[in-house]
């Protein structure tokens, strides 16, 4: 049984299904189908939460549905923990000048 | 499917059977409030709202509780106002659906003697009404709502595509489908756009979007400590993009055929349709309900609880900790979509065996539990 599912091929990030806890291995599944990728999870990632898929840049946009979901305000490696620690919106993004 | 309905005298098919009493005006609610008490089984529409409002936001007022009055799940109506010509106004346009409905002003006669004359008309209507039965009616004679609340990333991935096949499938036999939330479109307003089915329906949507995004940034503020949602954030939604993406999820694949105003009128055979309205639950059901919709799907993430006084509100989750918490809420509960375990296909199916449950006159989780939400959306202050 797959422990966490992201949408398009191309996403950055999945959803965790169940709580992921660091060091486990699991196979993310994707809804447009095609094979599991095999992914090491570094954090405690409760269910519901994201996952990222790939090393993720400080600064980068980050995209989940095939869409552009925010902004990375810190290096997220492959397997780390998404979320407002380290993702902001890119709408009224001002570029940290409020 | 074999659904069953109420069709009323303009031939609108409701899928519940109620007698209103509508306060025009705060002023109105213990009025309202007596005669519910006096001949249960009539249901008090009371709200804090209705004196020295004015322009569009009075406008959106009337159009609310009339639309309320209209809707086809209900029989007949009584409105009562501290003056007459208000409680008339709403009455009147409740009258052109063919319906019982009086009016009443408590100005010259005192809350008692006002309670004894409109629960006298009252118990009369809900006497009618229980003699009304219900008939065969078909998917396209009716007018149904979507929402999603209190969301989180299971529903973009399970529910709201789930959801999303069923108004594909609704859409395709012919009802109308009212979708909503202006302000959670924001990061999906391109796709939707993208989906309108002429380009006037399109620049409609545009123009609503952008004033929207208009009058927040016209006060000096964004949306960003709003949406997403402490409660989002807690299920793990991050941005309003994110939450954007997924809402539209349950909005399936149709043309978006028409864009509404607030609490506008909508017949049904008209396709899946945008209106302009809050994304909070009370106050996007309300509005959708004063357009005409019967019965409305709400899918839930960290688990909202709302209902409708006139309206079947069906949940759906797919969030297991939820679906196992708080199960007495949850009509359609999903978990094994999120496993893989069952296809959307399936996923579907069981929502619309719910759906023709609760046409036919099963109650919902709400309904059991008294839910009752209604809830009058405001566009500036009173006078």
């Amino acid at each position: 049984m797959s422990k966490a599912m992201a949408h398009r091929r191309l996403d950055h990030v999945a959803v965790a299904v169940f709580d992921l806890e660091a060091g486990e291995e699991v196979d993310v599944v994707f809804s447009e189908g095609g094979d599991p990728l095999r992914l090491r999870i570094q954090e405690d990632i409760p269910l519901g939460h994201k996952v990222a898929l790939k090393d993720i840049q400080e600064g980068e946009v980050v995209v989940e549905y095939g869409e552009a979901i925010g902004r990375a305000t810190a290096f997220i490696p492959a397997g780390g923990y998404v979320h407002v620690h380290n993702l902001k919106s890119l709408r009224w993004d001002f570029g940290g000048r409020r | 499917m074999r659904l069953t309905g109420y069709r009323r005298p303009n031939g609108r098919v409701g899928v519940r059977n109620h007698v209103v009493v509508l306060p025009v005006d705060d002023l109105s609610n213990k009025v309202a409030e007596g005669v519910a008490a006096l001949i249960p089984g009539v249901v008090a529409l009371t709200h804090p709202y209705g004196r020295l409002q004015f322009g569009e936001d009075l406008e959106l007022t009337f159009r609310t509780l009339a639309g309320h009055g209209a809707n086809p799940n209900v029989y007949g109506a009584v409105v009562i106002g501290i003056e007459p010509k208000w409680a008339e106004r709403v009455a009147s346009e409740i009258a052109l659906t063919g319906k019982p409905v009086e009016a009443f002003a408590i100005e010259g006669q005192g809350d008692l003697r006002t309670i004894e004359r409109a629960s006298r008309v009252a118990y009369r209507l809900l006497q009618e009404a229980s003699e009304q039965e219900r008939e065969p009616v078909e998917i396209r004679e009716l007018v149904l709502s979507i929402k999603c609340g209190e969301s989180d990333p299971t529903l973009g991935l399970a529910g709201n595509p789930a959801l999303g096949k069923v108004v594909d499938y609704l859409v395709g036999e012919g009802a109308t489908v009212i979708f909503g939330e202006t302000s959670e479109l924001t990061g999906a307003e391109h796709l939707i756009a993208a989906r309108c089915a002429t380009p006037e329906v399109r620049e409609a949507f545009l123009t609503t979007y952008r004033s929207y995004v208009q009058m927040i940034e016209s006060k000096g503020v964004d949306l960003l400590g709003s949406q997403p949602t402490e409660g989002n954030i807690r299920g793990g939604l991050t941005t309003i993009e994110e939450k954007a993406l997924g809402n539209i999820q349950k909005t399936g694949t149709s043309p978006i055929q028409k864009v509404l105003r607030p609490a506008e009128a909508v017949g049904p055979g008209e396709g899946l349709v945008f209106m302009d309205s809050s994304s909070a639950a009370a106050e996007m059901i309300t509005l959708a309900v004063a357009g005409g919709s019967v019965l409305h799907f709400f899918t839930t993430g960290q688990g909202n609880v709302v209902g409708h006084p006139l309206v079947p509100v069906v949940k759906i989750s797919p969030n297991p900790k939820t679906c196992e918490a708080m199960k007495e809420h949850i009509d359609v509960p999903l978990p094994d979509l999120l496993w893989g375990e069952i296809s959307l296909d399936v996923a579907a199916r069981r929502i619309l065996e719910v759906f023709e449950q609760t046409v036919r006159g099963r109650l919902t989780a709400a309904e059991l539990l008294g839910h009752r939400e209604f809830v009058l959306t405001r566009l500036y202050p009173s006078a």
